[in-house]
């Protein structure tokens, strides 16, 4: 019961984020343009990771959780490589706000993404232990 | 290549031809993969963020890879090659299908050829029926045919079908029956709703009457106004106590109702005789549930026998209350077992003085929604020899003409069905030819509620594209035409009805001697 009250918080915690994240570069955020325009995919780019950002908020609210999650996490990976190759760790010197948030958000996600396995299309039924075989 | 040792330094063998290592292969991929994870890596710091999309693509394959190569235990294949074994499970997965479409011949596939299903489904379209060039089948031990008579029967000579159930008891309410086919027991459960519909609404349109199987209250048979007979299952579905006794009332109301007019009570059947009824959680819904009176999640399976019937006695017994309970003619349904035990049944009913208004022997090629495979290929006596059988003990009892005898298990054409008559049966029943005759495609999946055509299965966007109306038609051309195939066979068999047939009727072919 507590645990599937603290994966309804963590999915509309992640599923707000995502959603957020991806209006603000659709919607060509001054901050959003800036850090695309430095990672060479402006606006291509912005629309494409804008675009992926909502539907893993929209799908992170429907049934196909365990698909929204994996999205997040490939998602954030990429914003982990975009840090860690050519952003820098603070950009525009926030302290690390941005990096904290992204850690919390990735974690979230893996989380999200390990209790939902089963549910991956193709592969989901591959990446569980199936305790009883039918005959 | 055993020459001599010059020979062989004369005669340099150098090996032309092509073949591929899947093992080496396999190792290549993942390795592979690996590498091309970094080098993806790599070109997305030097050329282009966008080679990025690539990098996490394939840092999840990577993941996936070594899940399935260094942490499942389940699998040895995906354990030693990773990715690539998938290829072997995905083919095998569409393996059936490919079979069906492409490599199958005509005559091979069970338990129906596409010849067999073919002809069901110009039945059920109303299609003409005639071929050409010859029998596709190889006349050999085994395949039993019609003995024709050198004077068939003139067109006005001909007499129209009917038997009537009950009247050697003299039963308050007998029945009549116009055509020598009956649509054989499936439940609401084994069968989704619309195809329960389809088929009562056809059996309505032709006259035939349809056995409810033994799903409880049969409230999806009941919509269409059809004559149904009500299956008593070992569960007694509909008509149990909680301890899963007969409720005599509810029997009683059931029977008191306008469209049901025989009971079937179910000893044991041919897909799975000396076993109980079994429908898999999966086909569970609310509804099923309710009308069962029991619960969701698990699988229900039914008892092996009916409590009341713990011998030869209390069986006969039971017949008889069944009899008086309801008024109308009632008979069993059972797969011919061991032949000692049904000639002590019929003993006992000549003892008792009781008999049941018919018997259904179920043969052990019949069908079923869900059984145990070892008790679908390995347990029963199939049809053709139980009839047999059962004929000879009944005409040395001298009782054969103390109730009908109805015949079931695979017989979707008039060939095996007038077989089944020409042994003693005075009507058949077929479940599986009319499944086909709603779109049954052989999918085997009767059992994992996918059925693709929307007959075995209650998922809604799969009984959506079954339309009753329509369906129902080829249900109605189907018992038309297979009757049609009737009259015309017993005529040439020089028959006006199938009471004048007998097993000299038919042609058992044995190994050819050629001595005399």
């Amino acid at each position: 019961m507590i645990k599937k009250g603290i994966l309804i918080v963590l999915r509309l915690f992640v599923a707000a984020i995502m959603a957020g994240a991806g209006y603000l570069k659709l919607t060509s955020g001054a901050a959003e343009i800036a850090i695309f325009s430095e990672l060479g995919m402006e606006p291509q780019g912005r629309m494409i990771i804008g675009l992926l950002e909502v539907a893993s908020g929209l799908l992170l609210l429907s049934p196909h959780v365990a698909t929204g999650a994996l999205l997040t996490v490939g998602i954030m990976c990429g914003a982990i490589i975009a840090h860690a190759t050519v952003i820098g760790p603070s950009p525009g010197g926030d302290g690390g706000l941005q990096m904290a948030m992204l850690a919390l958000v990735l974690t979230s996600s893996i989380v999200l993404l390990l209790v939902s396995r089963r549910d991956l299309p193709l592969v989901g039924h591959t990446l569980v232990d199936s305790d009883k075989m039918r005959g | 290549m055993n020459g001599s040792p010059s020979q062989q330094a004369d005669v340099r063998y150098l090996d032309t031809r092509l073949s591929i290592n899947l093992d080496r292969l396999a190792t290549t991929t993942n390795a592979g993969l690996f590498v091309a994870l970094f080098a993806s890596a790599a070109l997305g710091v030097l050329v282009s963020f966008y080679f990025h999309f690539l990098t996490v693509a394939l840092l999840f394959l990577n993941l996936l890879n070594f899940y399935w190569m260094r942490v499942q235990k389940t699998h040895t294949l995906l354990a030693n090659y990773g990715l690539l074994a998938q290829i072997r499970y995905i083919v095998e997965s569409v393996g059936p299908e490919f079979r069906q479409y492409l490599f199958a011949s005509d005559t091979e596939e069970r338990p129906f050829s596409r010849n067999e299903r073919a002809e069901v489904y110009r039945k059920a379209k109303g299609i003409d029926s005639s071929a050409a060039f010859g029998t596709q089948y190889d006349p050999s031990p085994g395949f039993i045919t019609l003995r024709h008579s050198m004077f068939p029967t003139p067109v006005e000579e001909r007499v129209p079908y009917q038997v009537t159930f009950g009247e050697e008891n003299a039963s308050k309410a007998p029945y009549r029956i116009t055509k020598p086919i009956m649509i054989s027991a499936m439940s609401y459960g084994a069968l989704g709703p619309t195809a329960v519909r389809a088929l009562a609404r056809g059996a309505k349109r032709a006259g035939i009457p349809m056995n409810t199987g033994e799903g409880g209250y049969p409230k999806y048979h009941l919509m269409e106004g059809c004559d149904l007979i009500f299956q008593m299952g070992t569960a007694k579905f509909g008509v149990r106590t909680p301890e899963g006794l007969l409720d005599e009332d509810k029997l009683a109301e059931l029977a008191g109702h306008e469209a049901v007019r025989m009971i079937e009570v179910k000893f044991s059947q041919g897909a799975k005789p000396g076993k109980g009824g079994l429908l898999p959680k999966e086909k569970i819904s609310r509804e099923i549930a309710e009308l069962r009176g029991v619960s969701m999640g698990s699988d229900v399976v039914s008892p092996p026998y009916h409590s009341e019937c713990k011998d030869v006695p209390s069986t006969v017994a039971f017949i008889r209350r069944v009899q008086e309970i309801s008024g109308l003619p009632v008979g069993f349904k059972m797969c011919v077992g061991r032949l000692s035990e049904f000639e002590a049944l019929i003993r006992e009913m000549k003892s008792q003085q009781v008999f049941p208004d018919f018997v259904t022997i179920d043969g052990a090629e019949g069908g079923t929604g869900a059984a145990p495979k070892s008790f679908m290929d390995g347990v029963g006596v199939p049809i053709f020899e139980a009839m047999l059988s059962v004929r000879k003990i009944l005409d040395d009892e001298g009782v054969t003409d103390r109730f009908k005898l109805l015949a079931s298990g695979r017989l979707i054409d008039a060939r095996r069905q007038l077989i089944a008559m020409s042994l003693g049966a005075a009507a058949c029943y077929s479940a599986r030819g009319f499944m086909l005759a709603l779109g049954c495609i052989q999918a085997l999946q009767c059992n994992q509620n996918t059925c693709p055509v929307g007959i075995t299965t209650h998922e809604p966007h799969l009984t959506r594209g079954l339309d009753v109306e329509s369906k129902s038609i080829r249900v109605a051309n189907y018992a038309d035409a297979l009757t049609h195939d009737h009259e015309e066979l017993l005529a040439a068999m020089g028959k006006r009805h199938p009471k004048e047939l007998s097993p000299e009727c038919v042609h058992v072919p044995r190994l050819v001697r050629f001595e005399s």
